[in-house]
C-alpha cells in the first residue's frame, strides 16, 4: 500500500463514527421491525388494513415497502457523512 | 503496455437501446397473440416466443464481447446504476424465485413470506455493509478482495474453495429450473436442455465476462419483468377489474377461505407435515393460505428468514458485481434499485400464489368430478396437475389434486383461461430470469477459479489472465452439465443450502474484514474454516446438531455456523498479533469513500512503471 495514511485525522474518524452509527441504527431498525411484526403477526391479523389481514401485510408488503424507503434513506444520509468528510479534509 | 483509462462514461444510447428491446419483446408477445387467434400451433408458438428471446440475449452477449481484463472482470466500471441494479435483482431472484418461491407461497401461504422478506433484508444489508467498500477495494472477486485486504494468497485461495459451495449449488439449481423450462416448452429432453442451456450460458460468460453478462442480464431483467407483469396484471383484471394485482388480491382472501374450507383444507400445526418445505413432487395443498405458523413455527420462520438474510447480503454471486459502476456513490444507489427490484417482485408473488388458489379451488368446488372445468384437462395433459376422485366422493377435494412446486407458476395462466401464449410468456420470463442467474454464478465460479486459485499458484502465467477465465468457465459449465445429468436436485432446498453455505462462511468475514480494524489473517481464515465446517457437519449429519424442530435444520445451522465463526474470527484475531500497518493503511483507504478505486490505481502504478522500465530499456545505456 503505497498511500500513506495518518495516525490521526479528526474528519476521518468523525466519518467511520457516523457511518457505524447510521449502519447500526438502519439495519437494527429494520430487523426489529421485522420480529415485532413476526412475533406479533397471529395478533395483529385480528386487524384488517387495505381488506388484508394487518400482520399478513406487514410481512408481506408493508415491510419490504420500510425496507426499500429505509433503502433510499440510508443512501441520502450517507451521502451527506461522506459530503462533509471531504469538505473538511478539502478545508484542511 | 497500455495504462489503463480512468474515464468512465457509459453509454448515452443505452435507454434507447433497452427501450427497443423492451418494445421488441412487447411486440413478439402481440404478434404471437394474433397468430395464435389464427391458429397456430402451440408448439409453434412456444418456439418462437422462447428462441426469439435468446436468441436476442446471444447477440448482445456477441456484441459486448471483449478481451479487456476491466471490461471482462469489471464490465469496463462504466454500468449505469440501474442497470446494475436490473442484473443484482435477476441474479437475487433467479428461476428457482420465479417458480419455486411462488410455487413454496401456494403451498406454504403465509409461512412462505420469510423467503422473500429474507431475500430483500439481504439486498438491504449487502447495500449498507458490504457494498460501498468492496466498490472502493475494486477487486474483481470477492477472495481476490479478502487477499488484498489481508494481503494473504493462502486466504485469498481458501476463500476462493469455500466459494465453490454456495455458488456451485446456485449454478446446478438455477441451471436445472432452466432445463425444466426448455424440456417443458421446447422438443428438447432434460438432459439435452441442460447441455444447450449450460452452452449458451458459457458462451454469454466466455465472450464478454461480466460485460457481457451486464448487458444481457439486463435484457434478461427485462423480459423476466415484462412476461411477469403482463401475465399477472391480466389475471388481476379478470379478477377484480384492477389491474394492480398488489393492492387487490387481499379483497379475495374471504372467497380463498370458503374455496379452501369446501375444498377440505384445515389448519395445521407445525411438525405435522414431515417435510417443512414443499418438494419437486406434485402433492397436495394441505396448509390454508392465511394461516400463520402452521407449518414453519416462528421461530423457524425467522430463522429461515435470517438465513436467507445473511445468505444473500453475502452472496459472491451479487457482491461480484460490487465493482462494475462508475463510483462509489453509484454503486450505492445500484444496491438502491435492485432491493426496488427485488421487493416489487417479493410484493407481488404471493398475489401470483394467491391468484392460483383461488381460481383452482374455486373452479373445483363448484363442479362434480364427472364435469371438470376444461383446463383442469389441459394442464393435465401438459403434466403439471393430477387430479382424480380417490374417495369417490363425486368432487375433487384438496387432497386430491396434485400440483408440482414448480409447475404453479406455469399453470396459473391456463387455469385462467387465458390464451397459451401467456403461458409460454410466463415460461420465457423464468427462463430469461434462470438464464441471468445461472451465467452469473457460472461467471462467478469460474473468474474465481482462474484469478483466486490458477493464478496464484501458476506464478509464470502460462495461461493468459482471459484465457485462463475462459477455460475455468468451460469446464465449471461442463462439470454442472455431467452432475445434473446424474444427480436429480430439488432446486428450492439447494438454493437455500446455497445461501446457508454464504452466511455461515462469507456473512462474518466480510463483517470482520470491513468493520473490525482489529481483523487479522488468521481470524479471516478462522471465520472462513469455521462456518464452512459448521455447515460442512449439518450436510453431513444433519440435525443442527439436534436444536432443529420442524425438520428444516439447514437456516439454524447456517446461523450457529455464522455466530462460531465470528466467535472464531474475533478470537483468533484477539490471539494473534494486532494487523500489520500495511493491512491497516489498506482498510483505511477502503473505507475512505473519497478518491481512485484500490486496485485501479494499483494497476495504473504497474503500468505506469512497467512503461517507464520500458522506456528506460529503449533509450539505452
Amino acid at each position: 500500500m503505497a498511500t500513506k495514511v495518518p495516525v490521526s485525522d479528526p474528519a476521518r474518524d468523525r466519518h467511520q463514527l457516523q457511518t457505524l452509527i447510521l449502519a447500526i441504527t438502519i439495519l437494527s431498525m429494520v430487523l426489529l421491525a421485522v420480529f415485532f411484526a413476526v412475533m406479533f403477526a397471529a395478533w395483529l391479523n385480528q386487524f384488517g388494513f387495505l381488506h388484508f389481514p394487518l400482520g399478513f401485510y406487514l410481512l408481506a408488503q408493508g415491510l419490504l415497502i420500510f425496507i426499500v424507503a429505509a433503502g433510499f434513506w440510508f443512501i441520502r444520509v450517507q451521502e451527506r457523512i461522506d459530503l462533509a468528510r471531504s469538505e473538511s479534509e478539502g478545508l484542511g | 503496455m497500455v495504462v489503463p483509462s480512468r474515464l468512465r462514461t457509459p453509454n448515452p444510447h443505452l435507454g434507447a437501446y433497452y427501450g427497443i428491446v423492451t418494445a421488441a419483446f412487447v411486440s413478439l408477445i402481440v404478434v404471437l397473440a394474433m397468430f395464435e387467434q389464427l391458429g397456430w400451433g402451440e408448439s409453434l408458438l412456444a418456439q418462437t416466443m422462447m428462441l426469439v428471446p435468446l436468441a436476442l440475449f446471444l447477440l448482445i452477449a456477441i456484441g459486448a464481447r471483449t478481451t479487456q481484463a476491466t471490461d471482462f472482470f469489471a464490465s469496463g466500471r462504466r454500468v449505469p446504476a440501474v442497470y446494475n441494479g436490473f442484473v443484482l435483482a435477476a441474479v437475487a431472484v433467479g428461476g428457482v424465485g420465479f417458480l419455486a418461491y411462488i410455487g413454496t407461497l401456494y403451498f406454504l401461504g403465509f409461512d412462505a413470506l420469510a423467503i422473500g422478506l429474507g431475500w430483500t433484508f439481504g439486498i438491504f444489508a449487502a447495500g449498507v455493509l458490504f457494498v460501498p467498500y468492496l466498490r472502493k477495494a475494486g477487486s474483481y472477486t470477492v477472495p481476490s478482495f479478502l487477499g488484498h485486504r489481508f494481503r494473504s494468497r493462502s486466504l485469498r485461495m481458501a476463500a476462493s474453495a469455500m466459494q465453490l459451495a454456495p455458488t456451485a449449488l446456485l449454478l446446478v439449481a438455477e441451471l436445472k429450473i432452466a432445463a425444466l423450462i426448455a424440456a417443458f416448452f421446447l422438443p428438447v429432453s432434460f438432459s439435452l436442455g441442460v447441455l444447450l442451456i449450460a452452452a449458451l450460458i458459457a458462451a454469454f460468460a466466455i465472450l464478454g465476462g461480466m460485460r457481457s453478462l451486464t448487458w444481457t442480464g439486463s435484457a434478461e431483467f427485462l423480459v423476466g419483468a415484462v412476461g411477469l407483469a403482463v401475465v399477472v396484471t391480466t389475471i388481476a383484471i379478470l379478477l377484480s377489474n384492477a389491474p394492480a394485482p398488489q393492492l387487490t388480491y387481499g379483497a379475495m382472501f374471504p372467497a380463498l377461505q370458503n374455496a379452501e374450507i369446501t375444498a377440505g383444507i384445515t389448519p395445521l400445526n407445525p411438525g405435522e407435515i414431515a417435510a417443512a418445505l414443499p418438494g419437486t413432487a406434485p402433492s397436495p395443498a394441505a396448509k390454508p393460505f392465511l394461516q400463520s405458523f402452521g407449518i414453519l413455527g416462528s421461530f423457524d420462520f425467522a430463522t429461515l428468514f435470517l438465513c436467507l438474510a445473511l445468505g444473500t447480503a453475502a452472496l459472491p454471486s451479487l457482491l461480484v458485481r460490487s465493482g462494475v459502476t462508475s463510483s462509489l456513490a453509484e454503486q450505492r444507489r445500484s444496491s438502491a434499485w435492485a432491493l426496488l427490484f427485488v421487493a416489487a417482485f417479493v410484493i407481488t408473488a404471493p398475489a401470483m400464489a394467491v391468484f392460483a388458489k383461488l381460481i383452482i379451488f374455486r373452479d373445483l368446488a363448484l363442479a362434480p368430478s364427472s364435469a371438470l372445468p376444461g383446463w383442469l384437462a389441459e394442464l393435465s395433459a401438459n403434466k403439471l396437475l393430477q387430479t382424480g376422485d380417490a374417495n369417490g366422493d363425486g368432487t375433487i377435494g384438496a387432497a386430491e389434486l396434485f400440483i408440482g412446486r414448480d409447475g404453479v407458476t406455469l399453470a396459473l395462466p391456463s387455469a385462467a383461461g387465458l390464451p397459451y401464449v401467456l403461458t409460454v410468456l410466463m415460461g420465457t420470463a423464468a427462463l430469461a430470469v434462470a438464464l441471468a442467474a445461472a451465467a452469473a454464478h457460472l461467471f462467478t465460479l469460474g473468474a474465481s477459479l482462474a484469478e483466486d486459485l490458477y493464478r496464484v499458484l501458476d506464478r509464470h502465467e502460462t495461461l493468459p489472465r482471459i484465457v485462463a477465465a475462459w477455460a475455468a468457465i468451460a469446464a465449471t459449465a461442463l462439470a454442472a452439465v455431467v452432475f445434473l445429468v446424474i444427480a436429480d436436485l430439488d432446486p428450492l432446498k439447494t438454493a437455500l443450502l446455497a445461501f446457508a453455505f454464504a452466511g455461515a462462511t462469507f456473512f462474518p468475514t466480510l463483517l470482520l474484514a470491513i468493520w473490525w480494524p482489529r481483523c487479522t489473517k488468521w481470524g479471516a481464515l478462522a471465520a472462513l474454516g469455521a462456518g464452512f465446517a459448521m455447515m460442512l457437519i449439518e450436510v453431513l449429519f444433519g440435525g443442527a446438531l439436534g436444536l432443529g424442530l420442524t425438520g428444516l435444520t439447514i437456516p439454524l445451522a447456517s446461523l450457529i455456523g455464522a455466530v462460531v465463526a465470528l466467535g472464531a474470527g474475533v478470537g483468533v484475531s484477539l490471539y494473534i498479533s494486532a494487523p500489520s500497518k500495511m493491512v491497516d493503511d489498506y482498510r483505511e483507504v477502503m473505507r475512505d469513500p473519497g478518491g481512485d478505486t484500490i486496485y485501479d490505481r494499483a494497476q495504473m502504478r504497474a503500468a505506469a512503471t512497467a512503461a517507464a522500465t520500458a522506456a528506460a530499456a529503449e533509450a539505452g545505456p
